[in-house]
């Protein structure tokens, strides 16, 4: 297949083509800021693809912040049925470490039983990758995630002069591109976006030890003074979970309506950072001091779930340490971790 | 769309509960209560000894609660409750004919095949008793298919005591040998008094043909197992079943995760040697 690029004009052309088929979600600067948050389109020229990271993640287009689950009546009889809403959407300029963690979430919430408001969302969700430019905290390369080479239908890399160079990743990326005029590559740009590609994974932001042996570095580390080191500054204040594209609990509250003869069941978003997250019944709290928390959230990430499904509950986006308010940093953690392994003296955060 | 998207299975009642009637309502304790629930079809519940249900009342909310009775032909499941929050509270104000709605039965349940032919040393704390229950009931009816079988039940006072017809019961008609204690003396009280592990020294048990089950308050699980091992018991023929937050019952919502493991899947009945080196265990 031929390396095709699309230029400023066409891409304006596939986003005013794709708004006719389905609601089109994109990376839009805040105003006066140099932040960015995905919106529905409504003048494609406000999107922008070139941008660092967006504040939060575009997880909450599959699961967002509050959905409803269930709604059922009291009376006559109690009766309940499933809330399943979905709608076709297309995310629009997604970063690789977007896409991966898109991914994870696939793999957890299809796992063992399937989570039919997740799924029901993500069918009928398509994408539209592009590369990013990295900023201060993130570690994509570190997680392996600064190039993915699955979910997506298009990605579109940048050549630096509006245009971007398509790669189709599936059959309903080809359909996309059907009327919208792409040239042929030439061998300069293919080499150009190669370079940057290869420039992508050299972050000056590592972790000491090759990704993969991550769970062995948590191994053993339920005791170390890592965590009380790092937890001795955290508030508690869950923002860590809030932003991260590869979080997924959640709690679930009953909303009756003031007749009291309806309801619904509403899940929101939860987080193992929050105090009462691990408390029982009883008020037995199994997670009681922030260093405990800070512990779990980071084993859940790079030991129990990486273990569980082969791969990194991280993507490496920097979210949870560019929006943390005293920026506790899992890459300091990690290479703490590392440095304790091999037997070394940690040299702090 | 990802692989997962394509091969997995949507599971569209996931989160819906069916309705189920309440049949019965015998107050054990000024605290619980057991309910005693039928679905209005008919169906049975088909749950394991140790499984638990999500219960939902409508308009208050929804709470993880072991069945604490062992399947039956007349496919009834019944629901012992402390009255403690929002749901139990409302728990405790059913009536005969009220509907509630059920999801489950989840979790793994103790696995009364592999126990077959064993002697079994059973050990509830306070209502650590309610999810033994279905265990208890279930030896009941399949006797002959287990040896010996000693029931050790602690509770604070006398007033506290759950199941008592019951406990006589399994005593007098199922050759069980029932022992009990309450912590602390008590004028209406002449049994044995002192923790439950106070218990233990009068035990003989030949610890390769034994496994003991053991569901109680989180403090009590550290002791026992103790008593347990100064037995020359196995860890991995001490059983437990283990309490945590849970808002799906389906590995999802991540509130009664145990290190790596899901209580509601993987759990929650756990061998000790499943667990001991889980920090976060008990």
């Amino acid at each position: 297949m031929t390396v095709r690029v699309i230029d400023k004009h066409g891409v304006r052309k596939l986003v005013e083509k794709l708004q006719q088929e389905a609601k089109v979600v994109a990376p839009h600067r805040r105003e006066g800021r140099d932040q960015w948050s995905f919106q529905e389109v409504t003048d494609p020229d406000l999107i922008c693809l070139e941008y660092t990271t967006s504040c939060l993640p575009p997880k909450e287009f599959a699961f967002p912040p509050r959905e409803t689950l269930l709604r059922y009546q009291r009376e006559p009889e109690f009766a309940a049925e499933a809330v399943i809403q979905s709608e076709p959407i297309i995310l629009f300029g997604v970063h690789p470490c977007d896409i991966y963690a898109l991914e994870s979430l696939d793999i957890a919430y299809c796992a063992d039983h399937g989570d039919p408001n997740w799924i029901a969302r993500r069918q009928q969700m398509r994408l539209v990758g592009v590369d990013c430019i990295p900023d201060e905290w993130c570690f994509c390369a570190a997680m392996g995630t600064a190039t993915v080479d699955s979910g997506y239908d298009l990605f579109l890399n940048n050549l630096g002069d509006g245009s971007y160079l398509v790669e189709v990743g599936t059959e309903a990326g080809e359909e996309m591109l059907e009327g919208i005029e792409l040239r042929e590559a030439s061998a300069e740009e293919i080499a150009h976006v190669k370079k940057r590609l290869t420039q992508r994974v050299k972050q000056e932001r590592k972790i000491n030890d090759e990704t993969r042996n991550l769970p062995l570095h948590f191994s053993g580390k339920a005791q170390s003074e890592v965590w009380e080191k790092h937890a001795e500054r955290c508030y508690s204040c869950g923002t860590c979970v809030l932003v991260c594209p590869t979080c997924y609990c959640f709690d679930v509250v009953d909303e009756v309506a003031l007749t009291l003869k309806e309801g619904t069941r509403e899940r929101i978003w939860d987080g193992c950072m929050l105090e009462s997250f691990a408390e029982v019944a009883s008020g037995e709290n199994f997670r009681e001091e922030r260093a405990q928390r800070l512990r779990h959230r980071h084993f859940r990430k790079y030991a129990y779930l990486f273990t569980k499904y082969g791969r990194p509950f991280c993507c490496g986006c920097g979210r949870c340490v560019r929006q943390c308010l005293v920026h506790i940093d899992p890459v300091a953690i990690i290479n703490d971790l590392i440095a304790e392994s091999k037997g070394g003296v940690s040299r702090g955060a | 769309m990802a692989l997962e998207l394509c091969q997995c299975d949507m599971e569209s009642d996931l989160y819906v509960p069916r309705p189920a009637q309440v049949v019965a309502v015998e107050p054990q304790t000024p605290m619980e209560t057991l309910v005693r629930f039928k679905f209005p079809d008919g169906a049975d519940l088909g749950h394991k000894p140790g499984q638990f249900v999500q219960i939902f009342i409508p308009g208050i909310g929804e709470a993880p609660i072991s069945v604490c009775s062992a399947p039956n032909a007349e496919c009834t499941f019944d629901l012992t409750v402390r009255k403690l929050g929002d749901v139990t509270g409302a728990l405790h104000r059913l009536q005969p004919g009220d509907t509630v709605g059920i999801r489950g039965p989840f979790g793994n349940g103790f696995d009364m095949e592999a126990l077959q032919g064993y002697d079994l040393v059973i050990v509830g704390g306070g209502i650590g008793l309610v999810p033994l229950r279905s265990v208890i009931q279930y030896v009941a009816d399949h006797r002959a298919d287990y040896a010996n079988v000693h029931l050790l039940y602690g509770f604070k006072s006398p007033v506290e005591q759950m199941y008592v017809d019951e406990l006589a019961q399994w005593q007098a008609d199922c050759d069980m040998d029932v022992r009990l204690t309450i912590d602390k003396p008590h004028d209406a009280w002449d049994g044995h008094v002192g923790v439950i592990t106070t218990l233990f020294p009068d035990l003989t048990i030949v610890p390769p043909r034994t496994y003991a089950l053991v569901v109680g308050p989180p403090i009590m699980y550290q002791f026992v197992i103790t008593e347990c091992r100064l037995k020359g018991l196995a860890d991995d023929h001490i059983i437990m079943s283990l309490e945590r937050r849970m808002r799906c019952g389906v590995g999802k919502c991540g509130h009664c995760q145990i290190n790596s493991k899901y209580v509601c899947m993987d759990g929650p009945v756990f061998t000790f040697s499943d667990v001991k080196h889980l920090w976060e265990a008990i």
